[in-house]
């Protein structure tokens, strides 16, 4: 699962539309994608606000407008009143930023609730793609003698993820150099082995990637090798 | 010369004697050697049918199996310097934790485990190396996670959890997947073989790059192969349960009972 496809389920998973596969995978990825999850969060705030209006959408009260509004029809009935009073004055050219501000925004309530919706929903947009930008500048190139290297052919959907996996492999990794030197030799070694196992899976992942970018077997393989070196760290931490 | 000649052989007879006299007792002293660096405990505890056991092992055996007594039996062989443990009941579950009672010891001898527990128990059970034995439980849940090397095999399995992972080892599953139930299996290097009734009904998720994955009488039309076959989606049946098979460098293998 990636975020792209993820974002374009994801108003299906609320609507209930989805098969119990898709969920899965699509709760799976959630979990782990905060990106995902704050599109998630906020597309259910629009539809929890809009199920509890039921459409009926009480506007805040704008003193200072509604006396505008008043004040102005008053002048214009009281010049009218007065012929005369009121002298014609040379007519000026508006420019759009005169037509803009004097424009009257009267908006029917639906479409004020349209327009706060729109607005949340460019804004999560702007900061997902706000966050990838800086997710995949910062792993960008970004070589760890503990994890593989990520490059610039892996999909940039896998950038965040691989980015807090490194981190929990990194700290795990700190805790086993501190206990390691307690351990038999046995222990060491089986622990060596088996993390060059995962490590096998994980660099014959990227390789993958590395020829067919888009491939999701690939993907998800990788992901599992890079949880499974984090469980393997994290396990023997413990000793 | 020849008192010198005695003298040699007389020394070269001792010599003679006292190696055979070592050879002789060297069997014996190891042997007595191997009594002392083994420890041999068992405990029993009464237990009900809704028994859990909670296992965390550092290394060693463990083997699991059931039996029609209400009651658990523990039985560990320890290696030297043989690790502490006290087995705890709380409630309906008895809880083994060697890693929390040994944890900053560095150096631990293996602890192999023989439990035997009514059948309708589940199990927990966690080992950073050896081989995990479970057999003939029909409770509502199995786990047996090995964090590095070791066999797992599950055999005479009916439980609606199922969980097996191991990084280098083999998998072996034999039983039954209950309706509704949910069995994950995945392994590093292993294979992972996974022996059921012929008329079992899931949704299988199984993947493996090195395409390994037979599925004999198991495979049908509605299966999706993806990644060149790197992976296979598709049901069983009308797919009551979700079986999910992952391994990085082995095989999958479906036999049927």
């Amino acid at each position: 699962m990636n975020c792209e496809l993820c974002q374009e389920l994801i108003s299906d998973l609320l609507d209930g539309n989805l098969s119990r596969e898709d969920q899965l995978l699509l709760n799976t990825h959630l979990e782990q994608c905060l990106s995902c999850a704050e599109v998630r969060n906020d597309l259910n705030s629009i539809l929890v606000f809009c199920h509890a209006q039921r459409g009926e959408y009480a506007a805040s009260p704008n003193e200072r407008a509604m006396w505008l509004r008043i004040r102005n029809t008053i002048e214009s009935e009281s010049g009218a009143a007065v012929p005369g009073a009121a002298k014609p004055r040379p007519e000026r050219r508006e420019g759009f930023w005169d037509r803009f501000m004097s424009r009257s925004w009267q908006l029917s309530l639906p479409q004020v609730a349209a327009s706060v919706a729109a607005v949340a929903v460019v804004v999560s947009l702007l900061t997902v793609v706000g966050l990838r930008g800086i997710g995949s500048l910062g792993s960008k190139g970004v070589a760890n003698a503990d994890g593989p290297a990520v490059t610039g052919t892996t999909p940039a959907f896998n950038l965040d993820r691989m980015s807090q996996q490194q981190q929990a492999i990194n700290y795990w990794n700190a805790r086993i150099e501190t206990n390691k030197a307690r351990w038999s030799s046995q222990m060491r070694d089986t622990f060596d082995r088996n993390l060059n196992v995962i490590d096998q899976a994980v660099n014959d992942s990227l390789r993958e990637l590395s020829k067919n970018p888009h491939d999701e077997v690939s993907e998800e393989m990788l992901n599992a090798a890079l949880n499974e070196k984090i469980a393997l760290l994290k396990e023997f931490s413990e000793l | 010369m020849k008192t010198n000649l005695f003298g040699v052989q007389l020394k070269a007879s001792r010599a003679l004697r006292l190696s055979v006299l070592v050879a002789l007792l060297l069997p014996c002293l190891s042997a007595t050697g191997l009594v002392q660096a083994q420890q041999h405990i068992s405990k029993r505890y009464p237990a009900g049918k809704n028994l859990r056991l909670e296992l965390k092992n550092i290394s060693g055996e463990i083997t699991v199996e059931s039996w029609d007594r209400e009651e658990i039996r523990i039985s560990a062989v320890l290696e030297s310097p043989a690790a502490h443990f006290s087995p705890r009941q709380m409630g309906d579950g008895v809880i083994i934790d060697v890693i929390g009672e040994n944890r900053g010891r560095g150096d631990v001898g293996a602890v192999n485990f023989k439990i035997q527990l009514p059948a309708s128990s589940s199990v927990d059970l966690e080992t950073r190396r050896g081989d995990i034995h479970v057999s003939n439980v029909r409770g509502g849940s199995v786990r047996a996670r090995v964090s590095s090397e070791g066999d797992i095999d599950l055999t005479g399995i009916s439980a609606s959890q199922v969980e097996a992972s191991n990084t280098t080892g083999n998998i072996f599953f034999d039983g039954e997947f209950a309706r509704g139930g949910t069995y994950q299996f995945s392994s590093g290097k292993g294979d992972i073989s996974i022996r059921i009734p012929v008329n079992s009904a899931f949704h299988l998720v199984a993947a493996a790059p090195t395409k390994n994955i037979a599925l004999s009488q198991f495979w049908n039309n509605r299966f999706q192969k993806i990644g060149d076959g790197r992976k296979m989606v598709g049901d069983v049946g009308d797919g009551r349960s979700s079986v999910t098979v992952t391994t990085f460098g082995g095989s999958i293998t479906f036999l049927r009972k």
